[in-house]
């Protein structure tokens, strides 16, 4: 059965919509740079630069909500733009996130051990499943909405929730991607780790030395062929592979050989029904942490055994956007597929030693692009794949 | 038919391992404690010193409930409405109180959701897939569709859980966000799924979710006329709302054993598995909704009572 692929929209660093990401892209340019808030201004990252109050001038935003709710508001309501709500289109949202309303929840909490008066009102917000509820409402979608929370491959596993419900019928069109905003919180958690590059993150260099975060939301629509018929909309290009698997190794860093991952990739193109060397692009999870690009590597090299398609990872462009990266890193993949452009690795200098992998490092047009490969890897060894088609 | 294979609990009754707990049912006090087992059985003494009340509960239940099948599980999904709440905070009052760039990044990483999942997935050393729902009062019924789904896509035994912990902090969002005065708790709820019957007596036959809901009888309603049942043949309802849907001695409050925590319908279902087999009935149907969040609807059916 053909899941199609009938919307799109992204919000990140580089840019507030589809179009702003794409030139962005091929112009190779990044917006990481020193961040504008008290708790991100030490730190590369690629934030967005407006306040939550500007989000919902700038976009028109009319639901309440936390700032990852706002972010997945303007995506979500790129992607189903010029979409219509149907009786007889059973139409539902699933977003993952990691923080959810964390920003207004760490706000709130801090008032609260200084012994201010606190709001306490503003913890509505807090629950993930909240951030859902205020992007469905927005959408003017009731009924079936749900949220994943697997870190950062929240978004991918909301995308591949959304093609098992249409695959099943449950579902006729979804609404699949995933948000996430910078927070206190997730800065000095991953500070924490030590795993912070505190220059532009390197993928897949060999002298990479961790990730700069990001924040933006990403989503994209999904229709079987018979809502299709009903709705009329055009396929931008299909879903055709999805997987998960578990490292099972250990709570943040990933096996050494990338098992979980090469479980997920070899699963995805089983669903896919494609071999390994119909891939024409490979969009990396790709973080610019020591640990994730070397396992990752010894994956693709194991599954493409040996001859590794293009890749790259955009996270050099915009920041590790935790939860929403599989979202927005799906958008940049139908966005490869449509143009026949492959994305560049941004700050690539030599390879690294064990592998010798080198992603692309222009922007390449023209090219053959039938399949892309994207990856998305959590915390607790959560691995997830996609695989996108031409129409 | 997706049936249990096993289903254990943690919780604030004696629910754990025991064949019918509604025979132990007590009705939940302030300054109830949960009956917690020997969690040293499960975990290592070394990890177990940094695992929260919400992993401790998880892993238990799920080891069970792996004990209890003898092949790898084929799917983990798990429902949490707030997740790993006692980390969270955890690691907001480390961003918030400790000085200088030396952080512990334990709590950080124990706060995410998935960490339950995950961690399961590492002591059960499963590779399979592994899943995290988080939809509020939903949470419990979005990882049983998942769940449902994995069964029909040809998975053999799943992993259904659903965990929850309770902070004292909860208890200051009373009754601006949470508007229910009751007992805020913790509880995990852990089932072996399948649909290869063996020796199973007792299944989930269906199960509904929606965020938004016209009225609770009319989802009842829509939900029991897809799959042409009469409500009269219901034998018995766990609920945590109020509907004049069924005659009150047909219902049961879930919520005044379990406590107040957001996928505490699970062990509703738990309630009901147990019921159904000691009374040799056939249908028990759970019933989920709050005022501010969505409506589930759960029904079980017993293979081996008559109609």
């Amino acid at each position: 059965m053909d899941i199609f692929i009938t919307g799109y929209g992204v919000i990140s660093a580089i840019g507030n919509n589809v179009e702003e990401n794409l030139n962005n892209l091929i112009q190779e340019k990044t917006a990481i740079k020193q961040g504008l808030r008290n708790f991100s201004s030490k730190f590369k990252v690629g934030e967005i630069p407006y306040t939550n109050e500007e989000l919902r001038s700038e976009f028109n935003l009319k639901t309440e909500g936390s700032r990852t709710a706002l972010l997945g508001m303007v995506a979500a309501k790129e992607a189903f733009l010029n979409h219509e709500l149907f009786d007889h289109v059973k139409t539902g949202l699933i977003s993952g996130t990691s923080v959810g309303g964390m920003d207004t929840t760490e706000e709130e909490y801090k008032k609260y051990l200084k012994g201010d008066r606190v709001n306490y009102k503003n913890y509505f917000n807090h629950p993930s499943g909240t951030t859902s509820a205020q992007i469905a409402s927005e959408l003017g979608i009731s009924g079936f909405v749900n949220t994943i929370s697997t870190a950062c491959s929240s978004a991918a596993n909301a995308i591949m929730m959304g093609a098992r419900l249409i695959r099943s019928g449950y579902l006729d069109r979804v609404i699949v991607g995933g948000t996430d905003s910078l927070t206190q919180f997730t800065i000095f958690g991953f500070r924490s780790l030590m795993i912070f590059d505190d220059e532009w993150c390197k993928p897949f260099d060999n002298s990479r030395k961790g990730l700069n975060l990001g924040e933006g939301a990403g989503y994209i629509v999904l229709e079987s062929q018979k809502s299709i018929q009903t709705t009329g909309k055009i396929a931008l290009a299909k879903l055709t592979g999805w997987s998960n698997a578990s490292d099972a190794f250990h709570q943040t860093a990933s096996s050494p050989d990338g098992d979980g991952a090469v479980l997920s990739m070899n699963q995805a193109l089983q669903v896919a029904g494609l071999k390994p060397n119909d891939i024409n692009y490979v969009n990396a999870h790709g973080t610019a942490t020591p640990n994730n690009d070397l396992s990752e590597s010894k994956a693709l090299i194991k599954i493409f055994n040996g001859k590794v398609p293009p890749f790259s990872s955009t996270k050099s462009y915009t920041g590790h956007t935790l939860a929403a990266s599989g979202g927005i890193e799906s958008v940049y993949a139908v966005l490869s597929i449509q143009n026949k452009i492959l994305f560049p690795n941004l700050n690539h200098t030599a390879p690294i030693e064990e592998t010798g992998l080198i992603p692309i490092k222009r922007i390449e047009k023209n090219m053959e692009v039938n399949h892309v490969l994207s990856n998305s890897f959590g915390f607790g060894g959560n691995n997830s794949t996609l695989i996108f088609s031409k129409k | 038919m997706y049936y249990i294979h096993k289903v254990a609990s943690i919780t604030h009754q004696n629910s754990f391992l025991q064949n019918d707990i509604n025979a132990l049912l007590v009705e939940i006090t302030e300054g109830s404690v949960l009956f917690a087992p020997d969690y040293k059985k499960y975990v290592l003494p070394s990890s177990l010193r940094r695992l929260s009340p919400i992993l401790r509960m998880a892993v238990a239940v799920a080891k069970e409930c792996q004990e209890a099948i003898n092949t790898p599980f084929e799917a983990i999904s798990i429902g949490t409405a707030l997740g790993c709440l006692t980390d969270t905070e955890k690691f907001l009052n480390v961003v918030n109180t400790v000085e200088g760039d030396i952080l512990s990044p334990t709590s950080f990483i124990q706060s995410t959701h998935n960490t339950i999942s995950g961690l399961i997935s590492l002591e059960l050393k499963n590779h399979s897939y592994n899943m995290t729902h988080t939809q509020n009062n939903i949470s419990f019924e979005m990882a049983l569709i998942d769940s449902i789904l994995c069964c029909d896509e040809g998975k053999s035994f799943v992993l259904l859980g659903a965990a929850d912990e309770g902070i004292e902090f909860l208890n200051k969002l009373k009754p601006i966000v949470i508007s229910k005065d009751a007992f805020v708790t913790s509880g995990a709820t852990f089932f072996a799924l399948s649909k290869i019957k063996s020796n199973a007596e007792i299944g989930i036959v269906a199960c509904q979710a929606k965020l938004n809901k016209v009225s609770i009888d009319s989802e009842i309603n829509s939900f029991l006329g897809n799959l042409q049942i009469d409500s009269a043949a219901i034998d018995i309802v766990y609920s945590n709302c109020l509907t004049e849907h069924f005659p009150s001695e047909k219902m049961i409050h879930y919520e005044k054993f379990s406590g107040l925590y957001f996928t505490s319908n699970a062990f509703g279902v738990h309630m009901a598995h147990d019921w159904l087999i000691e009374q040799s009935k056939k249908y028990a149907l759970v019933v989920n909704s709050s005022c501010e969040g969505g409506i589930g609807l759960i029904l079980l059916r017993n293979d081996k009572a008559q109609d």
